[in-house]
């Protein structure tokens, strides 16, 4: 596994470095946006750790060009921020997730591990489904044209969704694919993020897509 | 907010206007009336009269609307004059807690992440220790900075990151973590729960019961019960444990910043973090007055309302 560190700070290059290369990683390093950039459009990275505050180039512009450019390379972003809106920007431009510094070397790993481990995204990153389209690497969701702001949450259901166009889901089926619910969680989660979603379909003229199946649970109908 | 301003500036101009015209009408009407009373006398007087008052409500209302449209515009500049200095400042605090925790956090990253590697390439136990302590006090300062600087700030909704969210698989998931520390304490730690789904940040909500358990778990002498349920309009969650109790003194200033019971090992800021998170979520943390039999919090928060 390749990982590319985009970092300035010399020591903590040194030491990240050195956490995961004795975990069998290679890494290369760039110590600028710029540079990190470059890097990570040769698209040869199997996930990169990038800092927020660099110079020639921020690591939120870093992720985005990245994206812009279809490169799916799974993105950690390592930020001294923790504010909301910090959090929130990282994820909108296509960061997969985020680590508050100062951090403990265990959770560097597991979360590493755990973008590594998720399955990549397809070649094409939109889906379809009718006249709904979802952008898996910009999360972003349209109807006829018509964009839908949605949750994070509601975008993995709506994903789900539309991924298994007219196949009916039942809510423990729900339940344990979104939420990962290791003990009987209430269905009545399932039952407002539907609602959500349909209300937000119905705002962007998508009416009915998703059906109540009598007995079973919910399905898009495409 | 402006518009909010503005609209409250035009609704208090709108009923004085309003009182001012029934007055001018009332004061017109009634002298109207005792001057012309000879004349009311006659159908054609009457008719006059009646269209005459029918004018005076036309003028009345053509003097109204312009001067409405007048004072919206005014309000609206007042307003955008009044709010912009707070809107100002609002920024420039959010911007300050940023730069703050930026400029606090960095260094503790450059100690702690270069104290945990130099501690993997080393053998020697007494060198391991130092490190791993250098590591874990940069680690909790950090953390630190983090809640106080949450805590520098009024509750307030804008800095969750909310959704609908099940409180009870938070308090399952948050039992399960302290699932090994109770046993190896020899504490039981029951979990009895029903649905009470809240639109809530599910990060802030799991810092509040991590928060609740960690304490209870460092008073408890052998149980502690963590509970979920859900009233008409709220989620309740509580933990309740069977430790020495709080005295009314110390329920009294047990929120306050660094003023938990220091002796039990806390950093003095769980409970307080706890507290601003359930009023940023509109909600409250309370604590139960037992005094000689264990400690019981209770943290309500709206259910999540489509």
């Amino acid at each position: 596994m390749r990982i590319l560190i985009v970092e300035d700070t010399q020591p903590i290059v040194t030491a990240v470095r050195s956490m995961l290369e004795s975990r069998k990683f290679a890494v290369d390093v760039a110590g600028d946006g710029e540079t990190g950039l470059d890097y990570l459009l040769r698209g040869t990275y199997d996930a990169a750790i990038v800092d927020i505050g660099l110079p020639r180039r921020d690591g939120f512009d870093v992720a985005l060009r990245v994206r812009a450019a279809g490169i799916q390379t799974p993105i950690l972003m390592l930020t001294a921020r923790d504010a909301v809106e910090d959090r929130v920007r990282g994820l909108d431009v296509g960061a997969d997730d985020y680590l508050v510094k100062p951090f403990a070397e265990q959770e560097l790993i597991a979360r590493l591990n755990a973008l590594l481990r998720r399955a990549p995204y397809p070649i094409s990153s939109v889906l379809e489904a009718g006249l709904l389209r979802i952008d898996l690497l910009a999360r972003s969701a349209r109807f006829d044209g018509v964009d839908i702001v949605l949750g994070t949450t509601e975008f993995r259901v709506l994903e789900l969704l539309v991924r298994n166009a007219n196949i009916a889901f039942s809510r423990s089926d729900l339940l344990e694919r979104i939420w990962d619910y290791d003990f009987d969680g209430s269905p009545n989660i399932v039952d407002v993020y539907i609602s959500q979603l349909r209300r937000k379909l119905k705002e962007a003229g998508a009416h009915d897509i998703i059906a109540t199946v009598w007995g079973v649970g919910y399905k898009l109908i495409a | 907010m402006i518009v909010r301003l503005t609209g409250a500036y035009l609704a208090i101009f709108s009923v004085v206007l309003f009182a001012l015209s029934i007055g001018a009408y009332a004061l017109v009407a009634t002298e109207y009336h005792s001057l012309l009373l000879p004349a009311l006398s006659t159908p054609e007087g009457q008719a006059t009269y009646a269209l005459e008052l029918h004018r005076l409500i036309l003028i009345i209302i053509g003097l109204d609307v312009p001067l409405l449209v007048v004072v919206g515009l005014a309000s609206a500049i007042l307003a955008h004059i009044s709010i912009r200095p707070l809107m100002l400042a609002r920024e420039q605090e959010r911007s300050f807690v940023a730069d703050a925790a930026h400029e606090l956090r960095s260094p503790l990253a450059t100690i702690a992440t270069v104290a945990q590697a130099a501690r993997n390439g080393v053998t020697d136990a007494q060198l391991r220790d130092s490190l791993d302590l250098i590591a874990r006090t940069a680690l909790d300062a950090g953390a630190l900075i983090g809640d106080l600087l949450t805590l520098a700030r009024e509750p307030n909704r804008a800095l969750l990151a909310p959704e609908p969210i099940d409180l009870a698989v938070i308090a399952h998931r948050c039992a399960s973590e302290f699932e090994a520390r109770a046993r190896e304490a020899g504490i039981v730690l029951t979990v009895e729960t029903q649905p009470a789904i809240v639109d809530g940040d599910e990060r802030r909500l799991r810092e509040v019961v991590r928060n609740l358990l960690d304490n209870a778990l460092r008073h408890a002498r052998s149980r502690i019960a963590l509970t979920c349920s859900a009233t008409e309009s709220s989620a309740c969650l509580s933990v309740v444990d069977d430790g020495a109790g709080i005295s009314p003194q110390e329920r009294a200033h047990i929120f306050e910043r660094f003023v938990a019971n220091r002796k039990t090992g806390g950093s003095g800021l769980g409970l307080s973090i706890a507290r601003w998170v359930a009023q940023a979520h509109g909600g409250t943390l309370t604590v139960e007055g037992r005094t000689t039999n264990g400690a019981a919090f209770e943290l309500a928060i709206p259910l999540f309302v489509d």
